[in-house]
């Protein structure tokens, strides 16, 4: 197969990669860039670990070609503490609890990244709408929730 | 003030920063250089005989190295923790789709499946044993013995007589779902092999160091030569507990000597992965008119699928569980255990006692009804106290939390107010309040060796290093350790560095399954940590020439309790190594167990138990049968609390986990094939089905625990599902016996277009 080249920005770095077009951006990021903090849960679009930002907005990265990434910003976890300090939705992910085996956790805390981005008040069920896609099968979601309260500046208190 | 400074306390997990930036390195994570990709050919049938297996075509394929079968198998081709009935690599016989028959090693993933294509398996299907009354006859046999795995029958008192002596007799039969463990992470790992023959397999694994026992049967290899790390996955659950990839990998590694990857995907892990065993579970329970329960016969049978892996043990823990967390004078309990060619059952959290929770609740509020008792005072009436003997006869430990648990929802918000909350402006929504209670054995029970160790360690900068064998499978033990070992040190989790879940540093703990590993590991942990403080007291001692009574511990040094003179744990370390000396204890913990052991049942009884009662507001759509929960309320009794928010989250997730089984979550087979296959059908709760959760905890302490802790992570799944079914029970008049209670199976019965 012939390989292509794409060119992207990946967590505020940009990127040139020649790869083989049948490749998903979940593989590139995974196998050939290396950085693991996106997972794969199922690779068919169900389970929401594997999301990544594309121009701040989420998606599942299994379902998508890495040629759809030309041109785009793409984030992933490893993008979101700037100069080792966390993010806000990272530092209120640790103290709600938020976090069993964590495995749920990077495309969890992007989902919510991208809602505090568009709305930076939203209501509970706004941020059960924003984290719907994302499954968790150990928090039962309530600390979930608690957390995404918590970093957009709201009382913690999950009604 | 409480008199802990650390237990009870909601310390963040200490590997929680690690997660949150995606720097934690998950077992499925691991890659190495020269790495090659392993993949699975599995069964093209549920039942066949293998006339002949051809791997030329695909062993020819470029960048394919090896392809593995039943002949590459040095040791013995077959595992299971209990029985070894499953193949490594098929023979002569397929018995599930899931059954492993090839294993290709090719260069990366994409060759080494499109190499499982060209190997051709010739094979002469059998009927298909599917149904478990079928299986008990023996008409088509799974196994050449048979399919009755394990029949047990174990009695107290006399039922035939009690019921006589009843008012009331309820007798029903319920049905359980194959309830699949989906943690996020599938199952995988990787292995390598370095120049002396060390085989090192990283692997989603609830139990190295029991794996290596297993890898070293099969491979015919020396244990000590064999390692497994367990740890960090992406959720255990029970369904990483029996052997899942960690055989083949090594055996990839040491056919090839090249590191070897192998991660199933999503649809192998339906496939393949282990299950909850599917439960006929048919109860005959009587009572006085005034609701006390006299007797109750339970009969179950137990879908183990085509292996045992740890079917026959969750067939006996229903049967410990059946008479629920109450005193019934007279019960008689009777389990099978059979074959099929369905799914692999194994442990998944609750282990039997889910299923059975689920049946022994819906009896109770069948006769609270009948008689006319609110399905809460009924309860409180039958609940188990401290001198009263459980089901299968035996006393348990006496920290029997039940009725304390059931007296926390007696006095909640949403019980005294319920007539608040059972209003609804909509006239088709209808709402109800579910209660149900359940306990769950900790432990391995009797018989099996059920031990602990941990080993503690100062360091030369004055912190302690503290290895316990048992991994993290998600819950936060790890945290929970650190805690214990500040705690019984004296100083602050910041000062302990722990090590799970490797065979290469952590001392055997056993498994972490069964609710065991903070109990466990926490006594291991104290029984270190006293040594270990006693060897810092003496060390200090004799460097300030102070008697020890004269001394006290402060948080990195101990001190004159004038305050006057004081010497650090760093200068102790220095002290020692300046001796070539260490301060290092490793402990040895044992389980206490029954009085009473059941040769015909090995593993019952168990003697600690946690408790746990919970009520659900359910709200159902009267046009359509949907349910949605609205509120559940969680009172576990895990004897003392170590991390509230740890508790807090195994009761919120147990809970959610409990609702997916209750409403919605069942792998569908059709003659042992699968419908459901991945998780577009195989769906469980997500953020929009949650409901609002409180967690009021009671604390009976149990005087062998740490601190007097008991474990917790397996009750939180299974009060919730019959709270919920009693509710929707409830508001439509309607008995649902079998689970999930989907919409279509709710509005039928409401309709009475199903009985
Ligand atoms: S891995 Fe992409 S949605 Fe599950
Ligand atoms: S924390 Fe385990 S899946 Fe969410």
């Amino acid at each position: 197969m012939n390989k292509i080249t794409v060119n992207f920005v990946l967590n505020e770095e940009p990127q040139s990669i020649t790869v083989e077009p049948n490749l998903t951006l979940l593989e590139v990021i995974r196998d050939v860039l290396d950085l693991t903090g996106t997972k794969e849960g199922c690779g068919q679009g169900e389970c929401g670990a594997c999301t990544v930002l594309l121009d701040n907005a989420p998606v599942n990265s299994c379902l998508v070609l890495i040629s759809q990434v030309e041109g785009k910003k793409v984030t992933t976890i490893e993008g979101l503490s700037k100069d080792g300090e966390l993010d806000i939705l990272q530092q209120k992910f640790i103290e709600a609890g938020a976090v069993q085996c964590g495995y749920c956790t990077p495309g969890m805390i992007l989902a919510a990244k991208s809602l505090l981005l568009q709305n930076s008040k939203p209501t509970e069920e706004e941020i059960r709408k924003a984290i719907s896609g994302n499954l968790c099968r150990c928090t039962g979601y309530t600390k979930i929730i608690k957390a995404v309260k918590g970093a957009s500046g709201q009382t913690e208190e999950v009604i | 003030m409480s008199q802990f400074r650390w237990i009870g306390k909601p310390l963040p997990r200490i590997d929680a920063k690690q997660k949150v930036t995606g720097a934690v390195r998950y077992v499925t994570d691991m890659a190495f250089p020269d790495m090659l990709w392993g993949a699975v050919l599995r069964s093209k049938y549920p039942h066949a005989l293998i006339k002949s297996i051809d791997v030329s075509k695909a062993k020819e394929k470029s960048g394919v190295i090896d392809v593995l079968t039943y002949e590459d198998v040095p040791g013995l081709n077959a595992f299971g923790i209990i029985t070894q009935d499953q193949p490594v690599l098929c023979q002569e016989k397929v018995r599930f789709m899931g059954d492993a028959v090839a294993y290709v090693l090719a260069e990366d993933k994409r060759t080494a499946y499109e190499a499982l294509d060209l190997i051709e398996v010739d094979y002469e299907p059998l009927p298909v044993v599917s149904d478990m009354e079928e299986a008990i006859k023996n008409t088509t046999k799974v196994h050449k013995d048979g399919n009755v795995l394990e029949h047990v029958v174990i009695t107290k008192g006399n039922v035939a007589e009690a019921f006589e002596s009843c008012d009331l007799v309820v007798e029903e039969t319920y049905y359980t779902p194959r309830q699949m463990h989906t943690f996020l992470e599938t199952e995988g790992g990787v292995a390598t092999i370095d120049e002396d023959g060390i085989i090192t397999v990283f692997s989603s694994s609830q139990y190295p160091n029991r794996d290596i026992i297993q890898i070293a049967r099969s491979l015919a290899y020396p244990e000590d030569k064999i390692h497994v790390v367990g740890h960090p996955i992406g959720g255990g659950f029970g369904g990483k507990d029996e052997i899942t990839t960690q055989i083949l990998l090594a055996l990839g590694t040491l056919k090839t000597g090249r590191p070897v990857k192998t991660v199933w995907d999503r649809e192998e892990s339906v496939i393949a992965g282990q299950k909850r065993l599917p439960l006929k579970i048919t109860l005959k329970t009587g009572v006085t008119k005034d609701g006390r329960l006299i007797a109750n016969q339970c009969r179950v049978v137990a879908d183990t699928g085509p292996y045992n892996a740890l079917g026959s043990a969750v067939m006996k823990l229903a049967l410990e569980h059946a008479c629920g967390p109450y005193y019934v004078p007279n019960t008689y309990l009777e389990g099978y255990c059979v074959y099929t060619n369905n799914t692999l059952g194994s442990a998944f959290r609750g282990f039997g006692a889910t299923q059975a929770t689920f049946a022994i609740e819906r009896q109770l509020d069948l006769i609270s009804k009948k008689l006319g008792i609110d399905p809460l005072e009924i309860r409180i009436k039958n609940a188990l106290q401290n001198n009263q003997s459980a089901g299968l006869g035996h006393l348990p430990a006496p920290s029997v939390g039940i009725a304390d648990t059931l007296n926390q929802l007696k006095k909640h918000d949403l019980w005294v107010n319920k007539e608040e909350y059972l209003k609804t402006d909509v006239p088709y929504l209808k709402r109800a309040i579910g209660i149900a209670c359940s306990h769950q054995g900790c432990g391995l029970g009797s018989f099996f060796p059920d031990y602990g160790s941990a080993d503690i360690r100062l360091l030369p900068d004055g912190s302690f290093n503290v290895k316990v064998g048992c991994p993290d499978i998600g819950q936060g033990n790890a945290t929970a350790f650190a805690q214990i070992a500040a705690e019984v040190l004296h100083t602050d989790p910041d000062n302990i560095h722990v090590e799970i879940g490797d065979s290469r540093t952590s001392p055997d703990s056993g498994s972490t399954s069964a609710s065991r590993s903070i109990y466990t590991g926490g006594n291991a942990i104290v029984i270190s940590g006293r040594k270990v403080k006693a060897l810092l007291l003496a060390e200090a001692s004799r460097a300030l020439g102070v008697a020890p009574d004269l001394l006290q511990f402060g948080v990195n040094n101990i001190s004159t309790k004038d305050g006057d003179r004081s010497i650090t744990y760093k200068e102790i370390a220095s002290n020692v190594a300046g001796r070539k000396g260490t301060i290092r204890y490793t402990s040895r913990f044992d389980w206490p167990t029954s009085e009473l052991e059941f040769n015909e049942a090995l593993g019952l009884p168990h003697y600690v138990f946690s408790y746990i009662s919970e009520m659900a507001l359910v709200e159902v759509n009267e046009l359509t049968g949907e349910a949605r929960v609205l509120k559940a309320v969680v009172s576990p009794d895990a004897g003392r609390i170590i991390n509230i928010q740890g508790l807090e989250g195994q009761a919120e997730g147990g809970t959610v986990m409990g609702m997916g089984f209750a409403l919605m979550e069942d792998v569908i087979l059709d003659e042992g094939q699968y419908l459901t296959r991945d998780l577009s059908t195989y769906i469980i709760p997500t953020a929009l089905d949650i409901p609002e959760m409180d967690t009021v905890p009671v604390e009976a302490l149990e005087s062998t625990g740490p601190f007097g802790a008991k474990g917790i992570g397996e009750a939180v799944c299974n009060p919730i599902t019959p709270a919920v079914i009693n509710a929707i029970c409830d508001v439509l008049d309607i008995n649902i016996t079998k689970l999930p209670a989907t919409p279509e199976m709710v509005y039928n019965l409401a309709h009475k277009k199903i009985s």
